[in-house]
């Protein structure tokens, strides 16, 4: 039944990246100024050079053909040569995938960590000050754009990784601790704790197993925030990682990298609520 | 077509302190790219930032002295260039040898123009060569001498080996070999370019010291200005390669010791309105944008004193022409900048039927004078020029709308679709000679933004322009050293 389920999480996520990548292409290919290169201004170029130029962008005006063609040549591991960049593009993931998993894994790791922390002292606390104190400083970063953050941590000289964080934590925060207060609210923990029994036996044994399915879909939402923000995050810090060169991608018209820095973050978009939902569903048959 | 030269100044902000004393780094001298370098093949050169890796690793002929103007030579000890103007012979320097060892002789040089000149290739340092269609002969008549021939004269063609790299005939490497100070070490696609010294460099000081001092230069990508700033003031880079105004004088106002003011640079602003014939746009107003008087008195009613003052804070000077006067051997400096008037301008617009009726400006048949003018969204200099432009012709009656697209947006406006009406852009200028330019000023030329690829000059000034553009290429012969 699991494996089923497995196969049909695979079958999900192979559709969404076939849509997505042929998505993305179509909406590269009809964005203005598609096929322009910064290099016809060139004051230099002859005007055969000009010619080829312009020609080298031939084969990416059929969508069809062009989509076709790259999947073609994925299926052998060729994902094409950057046009902006002028590099093949799957050196350039290769490059830079692990900038981007190391700022997003750090910056996930600290976010969580400080969001669930400061969630569990507030429900267990229960300290006026401390809760208005702790929802003011999430509402903080959350009305933050990741645009101001990333700045702000430029400026400070801070770690980028800290500027996601400070995205993630607010989030993690809200939704952790209203679960975290309503798993509190229930009948058989109150009486738990009317019982006497101890707050961390409480915690382990009664509200973790109510509040952990959906923690764990937050985990996998988590993937795609902390993702989302690496864009504006690494444009902004310099900071050389994928979204960095989705940024760059998108303002160079660049269809083979844009496509696939879009098929590799749905990729990971997927694969981490797909790893989220297979984890609640072996945490629900412990359970039962 | 209105022009403002810009003294936008500046090669390099030293901080003459760090980069003598290297504190940070040693021997290391560290800077910013602002984008990651396209290739290392110093043949397909096209960007900044290859250009500056070209420029610090490749071995050339000959050098024009970015200070005064003048060529030296280099791995060429003597040149001297044919009464027709269409070749050139160097005598070559003995006993040099590329970072790998490879000796170099003149057969790496014909290797790199036979390399150079391929049409296949599509060189933009080539294509500044291409003056006429047919073969490009190279003679080598010992290892140390070599005649170069173009089947048409090509001006200033013995500054343009100021670009060509020589590139190893023979080293496995191919362009990794190199002739210049440094040779490419390390690069991590995004991060950062590592250049070595190269051991095998020719070059020595008047003491006899082998040349560079330098052991490495670190270039970190780095597209954003202000990390670049901060890093500066941290000092964790040593030098700003081409500051604009606003950041030189956050810089001058705090630390006034750490900066040098180059001068001028030989890049301009312009603003030229679409005259091509079949552009999707009215008609009555193809017919304004074609007017000399209308584009006179355009000239005429922008206030290029009060751009420079407000939008350079006074680091760049109105423009006389296309040529910068950083340009010493081309710049006219009997010339005068083109005045504030809108009298004057009022008066040119009504010669062509133009009349005010209350703050409006209307043609003869009563269309209201409305244009758009285009520039490239991000960069704060156009914006606020076209902003003021759009105040000072707002005077004359001339309602501007002012509409910032990304890059490719533009360049596919006013190169494929030709759907706008005026454009605000800079002419990014390499070389000394106008020949270079060439493209642009040829009215059958692709880069002819105005009114590209004419069949045949569509106005008297074109004709006239393409006549002395073609008839300069026959103009020199010279000796060199």
């Amino acid at each position: 039944m699991r494996i089923m389920r497995i196969f049909r999480h695979l079958e999900t996520i192979l559709a969404t990246l076939l849509i997505g990548g042929f998505l993305s292409a179509t909406l590269a290919r009809l964005a203005p100024g598609f096929g322009a290169d910064e290099q016809e201004l060139d004051s230099r170029l002859s005007a055969e050079s000009i010619r080829q130029i312009r020609e080298s962008h031939a084969q990416e005006r059929n969508i069809l053909h062009f989509y076709f063609n790259y999947l073609k040549r994925a299926i052998h591991g060729d994902l094409g040569t950057s046009r902006s960049l002028g590099k093949p593009v799957r050196q350039l993931i290769a490059d830079r995938l692990p900038i981007t998993v190391r700022l997003c894994g750090l910056g996930l790791l600290v976010g969580w960590t400080v969001g669930l922390a400061l969630a569990i002292a507030v429900v267990m606390a229960q300290v006026r000050v401390l809760d208005v104190f702790a929802a003011g400083l999430a509402g903080t970063f959350l009305s933050l754009p990741a645009a101001v953050l990333a700045l702000l941590f430029v400026y400070f000289n801070a770690p980028a990784s800290l500027a996601i964080s400070s995205i993630v934590f607010p989030k993690v925060f809200s939704f952790s601790r209203n679960l975290l207060a309503q798993s509190y609210g229930l009948p058989h923990i109150i009486t738990a704790r009317a019982k006497g029994l101890g707050s961390a036996r409480i915690f382990g044994w009664h509200v973790l197993p109510v509040a952990g399915p959906q923690m764990l879909a937050l985990a996998g939402v988590s993937v795609s925030m902390a993702l989302g923000a690496a864009i504006p995050v690494e444009a902004l810090c310099g900071i050389s990682g994928i979204g960095q060169l989705a940024w760059q991608a998108a303002l160079g018209r660049d269809l083979s990298l844009l496509v696939t820095v879009t098929v590799l973050v749905t990729v990971v978009t997927l694969a981490a609520n797909t790893g989220s939902d297979l984890a609640m569903d072996i945490f629900r048959g412990q359970q039962a | 077509m209105k022009r403002r030269s810009i003294l936008a100044f500046l090669i390099f902000v030293l901080v003459l302190t760090r980069v003598l004393s290297y504190a940070q780094s040693g021997d290391e001298l560290r800077f910013y790219l602002r984008s990651d370098p396209k290739t290392f093949n110093p043949l397909l050169v096209a960007d900044d930032a290859s250009e500056t890796i070209r420029y610090l690793t490749g071995g050339v002929l000959v050098r024009v002295n970015r200070q005064t103007q003048q060529l030296q030579p280099e791995l060429a000890t003597a040149w001297k260039l044919s009464k027709d103007g269409k070749s050139i012979s160097f005598n070559l320097r003995e006993h040099v040898y590329f970072s790998d060892g490879t000796p170099f002789s003149a057969q790496d040089v014909a290797y790199t123009v036979q390399h150079l000149m391929d049409p296949a290739v599509h060189s933009p340092t080539g294509d500044s060569f291409r003056s006429g269609s047919g073969e490009v002969r190279t003679d080598v008549p010992s290892p140390n001498r070599i005649t170069i021939s173009f089947p048409a004269p090509v001006a200033g063609m013995d500054k343009l080996f100021d670009h060509v790299a020589v590139l190893s005939s023979r080293s496995p490497k191919q362009e990794m070999a190199v002739l210049g100070p440094f040779y490419v070490a390390d690069y991590k696609s995004g991060s950062y370019v590592l250049l070595k010294r190269n051991p095998n460099y020719w070059k020595r000081d008047s003491a006899g010291r082998q040349l560079p001092y330098l052991n490495s230069i670190r270039m970190d990508i780095q597209s954003n200005r202000d990390i670049e700033e901060l890093k500066f003031r941290r000092g964790e880079i040593d030098l700003v390669n081409s500051l604009d105004s606003e950041y030189y004088d956050r810089l001058a106002s705090t630390s006034a010791k750490l900066l040098h003011d180059a001068g001028p640079s030989l890049d301009s602003e312009q603003m030229w309105f679409n005259q091509v014939g079949n552009a999707p746009i009215p008609a009555y107003k193809k017919e304004w944008f074609r007017s000399t008087n209308f584009r006179r008195a355009i000239s005429l009613g922008i206030n290029r004193a009060d751009l420079c003052r407000v939008v350079f804070a006074l680091h760049a000077r109105p423009a006389v022409g296309p040529v910068s006067p950083a340009n010493k051997f081309w710049f006219n400096t009997k010339l005068q900048p083109q005045s504030f008037d809108p009298a004057s301008a009022l008066r040119f617009l009504q010669q062509d039927g133009f009349r005010r009726e209350g703050s409006t400006l209307r043609d003869r048949d009563g269309h209201p004078v409305e244009f758009s003018i285009i520039t490239n969204s991000g960069n704060k200099y156009r914006e606020r020029m076209t902003t003021m432009i759009q105040l000072d012709l707002g005077n004359l009656g001339i309602h501007v709308n002012v509409v910032t697209l990304d890059f490719p947006s533009l360049i596919e406006r006013i190169t494929q679709s030709f759907n706008y009406e005026a454009a605000l852009l800079g002419l990014v200028n390499d070389d000394l000679d106008p020949n270079a330019q060439m493209n642009v000023w040829l009215s059958s030329a692709e880069n002819h933004q105005w009114n590209p690829s004419e069949k045949s000059p569509e106005t008297n000034w074109e004709a006239e322009i393409d006549r002395l553009m073609r008839a300069q290429p026959d103009e020199g012969a010279g000796v060199g050293h």
